[in-house]
Parts: C-alpha cells; structure tokens; sequence
C-alpha cells in the first residue's frame, strides 16, 4: 500500500492538531491514516476538468446577513460558568509562552 | 551601525504594510448581536457565538460588509461580487473557535491604489526624486513642485473578526516571557476587522507613515471606525526587505508586528533598514521572523522565526452563505462616499485660492480640516480672502499647538473657529501684528476669551498711524547716530537693530511693516 | 390513568387522552420519566433525564387544559414526551455528544429546533446517547458506554443517532430528535423499525447542534409513525435568523399523507439493488415495499445515480475536514475537559484534547488536518467539492423521472456489538445514505417488516428531491397503510403491558 503519511508527518499533524500521541500511538495512527487515505484513492482518479465545485448544497444560498442590531448575550456569570479555570472574571490559562506568541 | 541616510545609498527598502482596522462604528460584532464597546467589565459582551460554544452558528452583519465595501470605494478598489468566508485555522486562546473566519483568495476589495505626496523633510528620505523634472514619472514616482508623489498600490481589503484580549500575569510588564499564567477576556472576540494589505510599493520609512495617516484620514472620514492606533483599533505590521541599488529581486523580509503609533511605525522600519543592512555588509543572512519595535529601547527584537509557510487549513466556511454582491448593493454604498480627503483637497485649492501644498496639509489630519472648514463657512463672503491667512493659522500655530500638547482635542479648546476668524481680520486689517496674533492665539487658549477683547485688554492695537511711527523713527535715529553711520557704511544688517528699538519703544505695537518701510525711506 | 400505556401511544392519541382527561400532562411525564429509570437500565439510551424540565413543561400543558382552551393552540407537539440526541444544547442540561471532552459541559444556551419543540408543547424528557461526536453508525463509541437495540440487546441500534432511535424503538419516548451527517438518523432508523427522517439541509435550523459536518449536517425526527414524524418536523423547521443556511420552509409535512402513492412516480436504481454487500434479506423486503407502492397505484421507473462511488470518496473527504475545524475550538479554555496540573498551555492542550476525545475522533480530527493541509486540499477536498457538483447533477437528472428514489437504507440488519471493528467496512454500512448528505436532499427510512434471515427490522429508504420533502412522506404514509405503524421493540411491547 502506498505510503501517504510517515510517522513524522503523523507527528507534525499531532502537533498542529494539538493532540499528544505517544509513540506507539504514532505507529498506530500511521497505518490507520495511511489505510483510510488510500480508501480516499478513487477521489483523486475522477475525471474532473471544468466540473466547477459546489461548496454549499444549497446552491442557491447567497448573501445572508444580519442587520447591525445588539441582542441580549451572556450575563458574566453565564460566559464563565463552564471554564475549567476563571480569574478575575477571565478565563484563566497556564504560561503561554511557546505558542507562537506574535500575536 | 551606519545610519539610515547612509545605508539608502547603497539599499534600497522595500516596504508593505498589512494594516487592521476595527469597525468600532458598528453596533454589534461580526458575526454576532453582542455590543462593541472598548473597556468594558471583562467578558460581558460575548454570547454563545463570540465564545465559541459547541453548536452556535455565524451570521455576518451588513453593515460591517457595507462599510468595507465602502472602504474599498474610497481607496480605489475593484469590489469583488463573488467572495467566500473561509476558515483560518490556528490554535491560540484568544481566538474562541481556534479558527478565524476570514477571507480566501477573493476578498470583498481588490486591486485598490493610493497616491502619496511627499514633500519637505519627508521627501529626503527617498533619493534621486529630484533628479526628475516637474511631471517626470520613474518608478512609481512622479515629481511635483514641492517633492513627489507615489503610487502605492493595494492588494486587497478582506473582512475577518478580531480575537480577543489576554492578560499575561507573573512576567515583567504584562509579557508573555516569563509569565506564569494568562487571562482571557472574549468582549473584542469576533470585533469587526477590515486588513488591508498594500504590494510592496513603499521605499521609505516616511512613505509608509504617509500612507497610514493618510488611510487613517479616510477611514476617519468614512465614520467606519476611531482609528485609534492607542486602543489598538488601527494596527500596523509592516514587511520590509533591503536589495542593493539596481536589483529588482525582492530581500529576504522581516516582519515589525503590532505597530501602534505612527512614529514607531517610521522609527521600527527606519531601525530594520539599518539592521538589515549590518547584517548584509558584514555577510550575514536576513532570516524571516517577525520582530517587535522597542521604542524605550530604540531597536527591534525578534518575536519568532518562521522556518516554514504558515499552514492555516484554510477552506471555505460551510456555515456561512457565499456573497454574490448586486450592482444595487455596491451603488447604494457608493452613494453613501463622502467627500474624501483628496477631494477636499482639490476643492480647497479651487475654491479658495490655496496652493496645493497648503491644501493638501490642511486635509491631512482631521482637526486642520475641520477647524479650517468651519473657519470658512464663518468667514461667509471673506472667505476667499481670508483662506490664506486662515491656512497658515492652521498649520502652523494650531499643529503647533496640537503637536505640544499631546492627545488635545483642539475642537474642544476655546479657539473656536469663529475665534479664528476674528485673529485672522485683525491680522489682516493690520490691527496687530503677526507677532502679537501668536500672543492672542496663547491668550484665546488660556483665556477663553474673543481675540478683539484680549487685544483691547492688553491694549494689544497695532499702531499704524504714519505720524506717529515716523515720529519715533526720527527719535530713535536720532538716538544713535553712530548705528546709522555704521549702516549707511554698509552695514545694512543694522535694520533689524532699528526695528527692535522703534518696536520697544512703542511697547511691541508698531505695524513692523510701515516701521521698516520709514526706516528705509530715511536711512537710504 | 391505570393500565395506561404512553409508551405505545402516538402524538394524537395522547393528545385526545389529555383532551379528554383520561390522564394530565404531568401523569404523561412522570410515567415516561419512571419508564426510563425502569427500562434504560437495558437499553442506554438516555445520558441524561430532565426530570425538572419534563414537569415544569408538563404543568404548563396542563394549566392551559385546565384553562378548557385546546392543547393545540400550544404547538403540535403539546404534551408530548421528545428527548434530544447529546450533541443538541437545551440550556442547563449537560450537552456530552458522548464524549469525555464534554462530560462536564452544562448548555448555557438552547438550540433552536430544540427549543421550537419545547414552544410547540414538548414535554422533554432527556438527552440521547449517540457514537462520540457522531462519529460512527453504531453507538459504539460513546465514551459512556453503547447504547442497546431493543429487538435484540446483543446487536447494535445503529448510529451516531443510536440513543435517538432506540429510545424510540423501546417506546421510552414519543419522538425524539437525532442528526445525519452521511446516515445518522436512517441508518439507525432501520436498525431499530422507527420512522427516520432526514430532510433536506436547510429544512431545520443547524443552531445548537454541536456540529460534525456543518455542510451535511441535518436534524431530524424519530417516531412510530409517519404522521407522529411529520407532526414533529412541523415543530422544528423553519427559517431561524441564527443560522445562515437555515430556509424559509413552511410546508405542512402531514398535509398530502392520506393521498396515497397512486400517481406517484418511484424511482428504482438497479445498481443499488445489485450492490456488494446488500444482504438478500434487505433486498427482498426493500424489493416488496417498492411492489407494495406498485399495488398501490405508483409507477416504478428505473433511475441512476452514476456518481454514487464518488459520493462515499467526497463524503470521507469533507466530513473529516469540517469535523476537524469544528472540533478545534475544544481546547480546555472556556469549557469542555481540561487536563490537570499542567504548566504551560501546550501541554494542557495536547493532554486535553489526547484525553477528552476518543480514538475515532482523533482519527478524524488528523485525517481533516491532512487533508486540507497546503498541498493536499486540491489533491481531496477541492475534488470532493466538484463531486458535490455531480452528485447534485446525478439528482437532478433523476428526479426529472421520478417524484420519490427508493432504496435500503443500510445494507444488512443490525449487527452485533464488535462484530465490525474495521473502520473502512464500517465505513461500508453508509453506502445508501451518503450521496443524499453530499447534496443536501432529503430521505428517510421506513420500517418494511422483518428480515427473514436474522428477523431484524429492515428499512426501507425513500428519498425525495430538495425541499419536496412531502413526496417521502406521501410514499412512506402509503407503505404504513401496508405494514402498520412501528411497533415498539417486542421485548419492550411486553413491558409495557402488551
């Protein structure tokens, strides 16, 4: 079977996706990625010049938009009610130092 | 390290800035019915489309799509019927969905240009402009009386929400080096955003300062947001990358990120010209990274190093509906244009005789516009007479004035434009003396009293009687004859000397005109 | 009230029992709700009842009863118990989608279509198990445990829906609501005998339902009758200003069921009926509904759907990705699970998000990263959207003929928990149901009796044109006139008094 991601694209995916994989885990998710997109296979053979794509399947849907009008959201209290951690009625998160901080 | 005059000898800069602008104008956020407002209680504007809550679904605001519309019109944009929202996906805490609907390939505006007109000081940071003759177009540089203008051109406008606010506690400063832990505040999450983003068009520091103040003066007179580059509703990155003199390839470019004033918009690039150019002539490589200006430390400090592309995952929002723009939408907010700062421009200088230069600064930023143009609707018939001497209060001791005084908002002084109309008739009925009109501007200001009452108060009035003036011209020269020897030896410079002693001792109120046209009349 | 069974009744017998004062609202909900803690002891179908809601529901139906106005100037669905696949948000109420990432989520918010039946008179009883995220077709990947099929407790219901239908099929609710992303509510609707309705995307509001694929996504009913299911999609569609994709629909699913199939055009694809895969007894049953529509009075035409095969590449392709970007926002920040003692963010993230989703859904969430990842996106997910294109054309050329496309719904009867562990075949259980998510039509399935080899509830899939949703229904009320209405699962008959 054709090898689509290797072990080390598996963990850059991990990465970006944020979900740690041990290294067994790795070897796992490999060979089942590389199954499911070798099933994925026949996408790529159609004969597909000049079939413009259909992003919605509701092909005539355009334009929607709301009017610029302020509706009632959440109290404080209901904004923070689910946090796992809160301060100083914010959402309390550990050091962020290493996330890409240029923003 | 050499500096920068001295490096764009041998370098050129290449410069394009992507700039963010808030919507602050708008009721509501992007894509949902939560009040924008800056400063509030932290997260008491969010629902459960702001906070990315499981299920909640995006539905774009109109008037945030007008004003960008809007936006693109006043920058020379072609609008694009066709566009999409798509997903911009990223991991950071303050971005509530760890995507950012943004625009894809197509954004709402596209293919806009601005032209800048430098001049003065400004000017000099470009070389060889005045090599050109008057009219003479290199580049995209044209020359002009006073300097030169240039074409900048804009790739796109594109809509996306802004993120949220965070608070980094146990670091130095509120930073995120050395910082324990961080708060998240959601009320700016999902903030209406236009970014604009110009091509690599710009060559000087000066001219991308131009062309923010000069998109800030439009935006400002759109009403589609504050602008306020210290509350962060007007930001700017700018990209810049040195080549030798002659090159046509592009440098390897760095990234200043989060500038958030103009003069550090000019003072970072100006640094990065002059680090870059280090670095090249003693052999180094330019690496891309993003950098952050220190303005309290004068350079620039890098903030990460980009190894790869960024990959965002971008693709079409499937929850929000394509925009297939009517001719009728885009007419409707084209009918909305107000006049914009060039056009105002021109019709200063038809309307009221002002030189391009006096014309063009005076619609720079907004308190010149608009105390000049209210001074001349008071003004009425004199309008046109006044213009002149109306401009130079303007830009000389109201800039002035506005530039001391860091932050004033001069509508709100006492110098009203009718004030302003009053100073400039006694100046030009020769009342006082230009010297005596910056003593009433001061007084106006600290008094807030009319100009013809501190005059009278202070017994400020010019004397322009003839007899009298010519009396003291007579008692002055004769006072000291060895000064007039001297002069009609050749020392002519002495005038002076005779002016500040006929001014002292009519205590600062003779006309300096009539004084030096009577002392010329005897000493020749 | 004694000797009463709810759990057998439909939405207008209760309703006329009320009307009547046979029994209160209040009776109808505390007996479901005992039912449930009796019952679901076997079934799992329920996450979570709600109980406070149910009565306080309840005593509002009641006190318009007592005010001697009509229930059904309430809404069509008064005093009826519905409960709510997990992954639909009814504020105060946790909203798991089966998924230790949501264990602890409480909704601060309500979903629309939620919210519409409770305005329309539901009494709610619960929320409904479901495969984690909607990942799968048989609730096997609930992080709480599988759910049970009422025909038989070693067999699958089917999924995601799989609590949704169950719940039915035991008779441990009226109707409920479940989603289909590529056959959700179908596919389980067969497994477990219920009527199992998917309409066209846009029919019902998307808003609060916790998205898998928001372009394929599609709330829809379960009920034991055709009429009980039309009833309900009454309630729930309808334009809603919250979700973009939502349309102005206000068609009366019930109006056109005592027309009958005389007229009626069905299409027949024989490719479909020829399948690899499609066991004989499916295919004998689906075979003697579409001879039963012949009977009376409809016409067989022959259709195709040549794409079909490129369908299931555009599904496994666009689902992944949009789940991936949908389930980004999990990230232990505002809510959902949050690793503990972690000192810096990304370590709470990674552990987060290893912990709180299961296998499946890390799949899916690595697979959708891949594909849309620079350079891959026109490799995948560009095509899949051209696929779009043709499957819609597929449609639209075959409905020219006909007015309703019959087909199983799944191509085996329910099979037993571990029976299929390979995700690709698996996979292979949506073969009919998926081209109708890629372009957005509406489709059902309709019990057809029992499958003579495992005596298992089949399906029978009709499927209807975008927004003609009332041709399925016409079709399916003329094969209920043929086989009844469901009946509850026959162990849970018994239980309840039969």
């Amino acid at each position: 079977m054709a090898q689509h991601v290797t072990e080390r694209d598996v963990r850059g995916i991990a990465e970006y996706t944020r979900i740690h994989l041990d290294e067994d885990e790795v070897k796992q998710m490999t060979v089942d990625l590389n199954d499911i997109i070798e099933s994925l296979k026949p996408i790529t053979e159609y004969d597909l010049d000049g079939v413009e794509p259909t992003f919605h399947p509701i092909g005539s849907l355009s334009n929607v938009m709301r009017e610029d009008v302020e509706k009632p959201g959440f109290t404080q209290e209901e904004a923070l009610a689910n946090a796992p951690a809160r301060q100083d009625d914010c959402f309390l998160i550990p050091s962020i130092l290493g996330e890409g901080g240029d923003r | 390290m050499k500096t920068m005059e001295e490096v764009l000898q041998d370098w050129e800069a290449v410069i394009g800035l992507e700039v963010h602008c808030e919507l602050t104008k708008l009721e509501t956020k992007m894509f949902c019915g939560c009040k924008l407002e800056f400063g509030a209680e932290p997260n008491t504007h969010t629902c459960p489309v702001c906070l990315g809550m499981p299920g909640a679904l995006p539905v774009p605001n109109r008037a945030a799509i007008q004003s960008i519309v809007l936006a693109g019109l006043a920058t020379n944009c072609d609008i694009e019927k066709h566009t999409m929202f798509y997903r911009k996906g990223y991991m950071y805490p303050d971005m509530a969905k760890n995507f950012q609907t943004t625009q894809g390939p197509k954004a709402f505006c596209m293919r806009g240009w601005l032209d800048l007109a430098v001049d003065g000081r400004g000017a000099k940071e470009r070389l060889f402009w005045d090599d050109l003759a008057e009219g003479e177009t290199s580049e995209n540089m044209t020359r002009t009386a006073d300097g030169y203008t240039a074409h900048v051109g804009i790739t796109r406008i594109h809509m996306e929400e802004d993120a949220g606010k965070m608070v980094h506690i146990g670091g130095g400063e509120g930073r995120i080096a050395g910082a324990t832990h961080s708060l998240v505040d959601y009320n700016r999450a999902g903030t209406p955003l236009i970014e604009l983003v110009t091509e690599p068009d710009l060559r000087t520091p000066e001219e991308a300062r131009l062309f923010m103040q000069k998109l800030r003066q439009i935006f400002l007179t759109l009403g589609i947001s504050d602008c306020s580059m210290e509350e962060g509703s007007l930001r700017a990155d700018g990209n810049i990358s040195l080549r030798r003199r002659g090159s046509t390839e592009f440098g390897t470019k760095t990234e200043l990120k989060n500038i958030n004033s103009f003069k550090n918009l000019h003072d970072g690039l100006a640094y990065e010209i002059c680090r870059q150019a280090e670095v090249l002539e003693e052999g180094g490589v330019i690496y891309q990274e993003t950098r952050h200006w220190d303005p309290s430390a004068k350079r620039t400090i890098v903030m990460r190093v980009k190894e790869t592309a960024d990959d965002y995952r971008m693709f079409p929002d499937p929850d929000l509906a394509p925009y297939d723009l009517s001719d009728e939408f885009i007419e409707n907010v084209r009918a909305k244009l107000p006049e914009l700062p060039d056009q105002k421009a021109a019709r200063f200088a038809a309307d009221f005789g002002l030189s391009a230069y006096d014309a063009r600064h005076l619609v720079e930023h907004r308190f010149t516009t608009e105390f000049f143009e209210a001074a001349c609707e008071e003004a009425g018939d004199s309008a046109r007479d006044l213009a002149k001497p109306l401009a130079n209060l303007v830009l000389n001791d109201i800039t002035a004035y506005v530039n001391a005084n860091e932050g004033v908002d001069f509508a709100a002084t006492p110098f009203t434009p009718a004030r302003g109309v009053q100073l400039v008739k006694l100046l030009a009925a020769d009342e006082i003396s230009s010297k005596q009109a910056k003593e009433v501007f001061a007084a106006v200001l600290e008094d807030d009293k009319d100009p013809q009452a501190i005059v009278e108060e202070r017994g400020m009035k010019q004397v322009s009687d003839t007899g009298a003036i010519e009396a003291v011209v007579d008692e002055v020269l004769a006072a000291n004859p060895d000064k007039v020897e001297q002069y009609k030896g050749g020392k002519t410079g002495l005038i002076g000397f005779f002016v500040g002693q006929c001014m002292k001792a009519m205590k600062g109120q003779g006309n300096p005109k009539l004084i030096n046209q009577l002392l010329e009349q005897k000493l020749n | 009230m004694a000797g009463t069974n709810f759990a057998t009744m439909g939405i207008r017998e209760i309703q006329a029992g009320l009307m009547n004062e046979e029994f209160t609202a209040v009776e109808v909900a505390e007996a479901s709700l005992a039912r449930i803690a009796e019952q679901d002891k076997d079934v799992h179908a329920f996450l979570e009842t709600t109980e406070e809601q149910a009565i306080e529901a309840a005593e509002k139906i009641d006190m318009v009863i007592d005010s001697g106005l009509d229930i059904t100037v309430i809404g069509p669905l008064a005093g009826i118990p519905v409960a709510y696949k997990d992954n639909m948000n009814l504020q105060g109420t946790h909203t798991t989608c089966a998924s230790r990432m949501l264990e602890s989520y409480v909704s601060p918010y309500t979903a629309t279509c939620v919210r519409n039946t409770i305005e329309a008179g539901a009494i709610p009883l619960g929320k409904l198990n479901m495969d984690e995220f909607a990942f799968g077709s048989s609730t096997e990947t609930s992080a709480f445990g599988p759910t049970r099929n009422p025909w038989d407790l070693e067999r699958v219901p089917g999924g995601s829906s799989g609590g949704s239908a169950a719940a039915v099929a035991a008779g441990l609710a009226t109707v409920t609501l479940g989603s289909d992303t590529g056959g959700s509510i179908r596919q389980p609707g067969s497994f477990t005998g219920t009527v199992a309705v998917k309409p066209t995307y846009g029919v019902v509001s998307r808003y609060g339902i916790v998205a898998f694929g928001s372009s394929l996504d599609q709330v829809g009913p379960f009920a034991r009758s055709v009429e009980d299911a039309a009833l309900t999609l009454n309630a729930i569609s309808g334009h809603d200003p919250l979700d973009c994709t939502s349309q102005p629909v206000d068609t009366d699913f019930t109006a056109n069921l005592a027309e009958g199939a005389k007229g009626m055009r069905i299409g027949i694809v024989p490719a479909f009926m020829d399948a690899e895969g499609l066991t004989h007894e499916v295919k004998v049953k689906v075979e003697e509904a579409a001879e039963h529509l012949r009977a009376a009075g409809a016409e067989l035409v022959e259709v195709d759907l040549p794409n079909a095969q490129a369908a299931m590449s555009a599904y496994y392709v666009l689902g992944p990705c949009e789940a991936f970007s949908n389930l980004s926002r999990f990230d232990s920040v505002r809510y959902g699970y949050c690793d503990p003692g972690h000192k810096d963010l990304g370590g709470q993230y990674e552990a987060s998000r290893a912990n709180g989703f299961g296998p499946e859904a890390r799949r899916r969430i690595m697979l959708g990263s891949y594909l849309l990842s620079a350079g891959v996106y026109d490799k995948y997910y560009y095509p899949a959207q051209q696929v779009r294109t043709l499957i819609t054309a597929d449609y639209t050329r075959a409905y020219e003929k006909c007015d309703v496309i019959l087909m199983p719904a799944s191509p085996r009867t329910a099979f037993k928990f571990g029976e299929i562990s390979d995700p690709t075949s698996m996979y292979l259980s949506d073969m009919f149901t998926i081209s109708l998510n890629i372009a957005g039509n509406g489709g059902m399935s309709m019990p057809c009796g029992l499958g003579a080899d495992t005596n298992l509830p089949v399906g029978v899939q009709l499927q209807s044109p975008q927004f003609k949703d009332e041709n399925m229904f016409r079709a399916a009320a003329a094969l209920e006139q043929v086989y009844g209405k469901a009946p509850v699962a026959p162990a849970f008959a018994a239980k309840a008094g039969e």
